[in-house]
């Protein structure tokens, strides 16, 4: 298992060095510099030493491999993303706080998808045909149909109109530039529940089916007999075997839930307001501020890359048959 | 519903020495298509120690029959009639059919009084659990020893049915198995708690020729050394002639013949039975003769044959009465019966007038 752990990390390396070209060949896709679009933006004239400091802080002039190993090399060394020319702030100031959000509510709208859709997934396998088994049926395709930020119109217009929240982003008024401290936490934990659940309400419902049809498949397989016939009851049979085995692959759900919640969301994460790095990501596109956007797609795929790499080990860790294939 | 409970000295169960006495067994399954009548009035009765045999062609019954005994019949099937009665070791004499499918009672009986090895070694092995731990679950389930105790028996038990290194393979997964070794570790897992009898439903059916006789000899040894009853369910004569001391031949979810294991073999009189023996290759002939096969196949469960359900297919059909008349069980001697028309006395088989439902 430990083999397995290191084997996997050391074929991280690799992967991330592609990632981090893939990244910086974004950035230099645009023609022009930012310096340039920089320049031609400001106002007044901008100061030529200025310019020639940046030209050589980033390499400017240089071949571009010296500029990608100036770029990843200060990424590495020194925390260094570069600028945000857009907000003329450093990008790493820009993003730390939006990243530590978006992982918060990836993982909490992973949860949730779990502890819903499992329970009810099994309960529609169990109960194949029933009218409990439709009822969640109808009701999960309703969920996967309806498009997010439609569902987070109607949920905000709800959450404002019957229970007088503020509504929209994810700390109230007050507490949106203060400092951390336990009741920024706590205004945190009373905005979340709804981008949670608006997030979560498809991956819910599309769970549901993955989990029913996992488990109607393990059900009828003949070690689910056997064991019956050993005399086991109804309900540890259940547990310790089927949903055991229809479990494994929904593990492999942290892997695509990063990449689908930080860029699949922006338009939700825009309805909602919330300060997660789909929104940021989105308009560092559309105004061609390169550092910014280089450096969200750069973390952005680091982190889908830790999660397969988390739903990997999780995988091999509760799936005997993995590590020796 | 309530277990009845008959005692021993009941006047028609006197014969102590029979374990497991099926009567009249019918199992359907409630499909939206149809009723499928897959068992529809099978006797069988094993006696303590003995090995009975259950033949036919594939679709007759009888892995429904087996399942109905340990009451694991998969939806949409029922038991819808007939009598499984059952001796258990404390003497008390008790009729699955009547049990709670889910009840504490019948738990009580799988793996504890009767153990089942399935025909797929490959699949009957949970693919993200060691041997062991299916092993001491069947072991604890059944028997009050700590898990240590459990985990020891588990180890001598994969002994004994041969698994090489047994306390090393007790940590082993089914996919590090062979389908051999997989079939005697499901042996093991059945034979744990040392039940009174062992239903094995074409355990070597998917295995090879060498491994099949492997098998067939660990049964027949553990099952000397146990005195444990087997019902063997296979398709293959050869194995039957080789290990059964009775025989069942089963069609279309009935038992047509049944007879100790000589009566059978050389005083068959069902035309199927016989058209059975017929088909079994045989290495003396000089000839290249061909193969005997009966003609026909077996009809669709939905289109059950009126009168004998084997009568389109048989050489020695008898027109008017075959197609008509549902043939009862008719006893040749003590231990031979037959369900053909041929050989019961025309009063003996009143007309029905609706053979089908
Ligand atoms: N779950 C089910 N639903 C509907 N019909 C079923 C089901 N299981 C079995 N049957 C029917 O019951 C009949 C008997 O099946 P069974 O498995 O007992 O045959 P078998 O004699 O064991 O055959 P084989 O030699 O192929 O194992 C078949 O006609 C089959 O179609
Ligand atoms: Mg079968």
């Amino acid at each position: 298992m430990l083999w397995y752990i290191v084997r996997r990390i050391v074929y991280l390396i690799p992967t991330l060095l592609i990632v981090s070209i893939i990244a910086f060949v974004v950035i230099q896709l645009p023609p022009g510099d930012f310096l340039a679009s920089l320049i031609s933006k400001a106002e007044e004239t901008v100061d030529q030493a200025q310019v020639d400091a940046l030209r050589e802080r980033y390499g400017l002039d240089e071949p571009i491999y010296v500029q990608y190993w100036k770029w990843i090399s200060g990424i590495v060394t020194k925390g260094d993303f570069g600028r945000s020319f857009e907000w003329d702030k450093d990008v790493s100031d820009l993003i730390w706080e939006r990243l530590g959000l978006t992982v918060v509510i990836s993982l909490l709208t992973l949860a949730f998808i779990w502890i819903v859709a499992i329970p009810i997934g099994i309960y529609s396998a169990v109960k194949k045909y029933t009218i409990g088994d439709y009822v969640v049926t109808v009701i999960g395709f309703i969920g996967l149909a309806i498009p997010n930020f439609l569902l987070a119109l109607v949920l905000m217009y709800i959450a404002f109109r019957y229970f007088g929240q503020s509504v929209g982003g994810l700390f109230s008024p007050e507490y949106i530039v203060a400092d951390w401290s336990i009741d920024r936490v706590l205004d945190l934990l009373s905005h979340i529940w709804l981008p949670v659940v608006i997030l979560g309400t498809a991956g819910t419902a599309a769970l549901i089916r993955v989990m029913r049809a996992n488990l109607l498949d393990e059900l009828s397989k003949l070690y689910v007999d056997a064991a019956r016939a050993r005399g086991l009851s109804e309900l540890k049979l259940l547990f310790k075997y089927p949903v055991r085995v229809a479990l494994n692959p929904l593990v492999s759900a942290v892997a695509w839930v990063f990449p689908a919640l930080v860029s699949g969301s922006a338009i939700t994460s825009i309805v909602l307001n919330l300060q997660t790095t789909g929104p940021l990501l989105y308009r560092s596109l559309q105004s061609q501020d390169m550092y910014l956007a280089g450096s969200l797609i750069l973390l952005v795929s680091v982190l889908t890359i830790i999660g397969t790499l988390v739903s990997d080990i999780l995988l091999a860790w509760i799936d005997p048959r993995i590590q020796l294939q | 519903m309530q277990p009845t409970h008959t005692r021993l000295d009941d006047p028609a169960k006197t014969d102590s020495q029979t374990l497991l006495d099926v009567k009249d067994l019918k199992t359907h399954f409630f499909t939206d298509e149809g009723v499928v009548k897959a068992v529809d009035g099978v006797n069988l009765s094993l006696k303590r120690g003995e090995t009975l045999c259950v033949v036919g062609e594939s679709g007759c019954g009888k892995s429904v029959t087996a399942r109905s005994i340990l009451r694991i019949v998969p939806n949409p099937g029922q038991i819808v009639s007939g009598e499984i009665n059952f001796q258990q070791r404390d003497g008390e004499a008790i009729d699955l059919a009547r049990m709670n499918p889910k009840g504490r009672e019948i738990r009580k009986i799988r793996g504890g009084e009767i153990s089942m090895i399935f025909q797929e070694p490959m699949s009957s092995l949970s693919p993200v659990h060691t041997i062991g731990s299916q092993i001491m679950e069947a072991i604890l389930l059944h028997l009050p020893v700590s898990r240590q105790e459990a985990r020891k028996r588990a180890v001598s038990m994969l002994d004994l049915v041969g698994i090489p290194r047994p306390s090393e393979q007790l940590d082993a997964y089914s996919f590090e198995l062979s389908g051999g070794m997989r079939q005697r570790a499901m042996i093991a897992i059945a034979l744990a708690c040392e039940p009174q009898l062992l239903i094995a439903d074409e355990p070597t059916t998917a295995l090879d020729v060498t491994t099949q006789a492997n098998i067939l000899d660990l049964i027949r040894d553990l099952q000397q050394d146990s005195g444990m009853a087997v019902l063997f369910i296979t398709h293959d004569l050869g194995v039957v002639a080789e290990i059964a001391d009775e025989v069942v031949v089963m069609y279309l979810g009935r038992d047509v013949e049944s007879g100790d294991v000589d009566a059978i073999f050389h005083d068959a009189k069902h035309p199927y039975t016989r058209a059975l023996l017929q088909s079994i290759p045989r290495y003396d002939s000089r000839e290249n003769r061909r193969l005997y096969s009966i003609k026909g196949t077996v009809p669709h469960p939905f289109a059950r044959p009126h009168g004998c359900p084997f009568h389109p297919r048989c050489d020695d059909f008898i027109a008017e009465r075959c197609n008509s008349i549902d043939p009862p069980r008719h006893k040749l001697s003590q231990s031979h019966s037959v369900r053909c028309l041929l050989y019961s006395a025309a009063d003996e088989a009143p007309p029905k007038e609706d053979a089908l439902s």
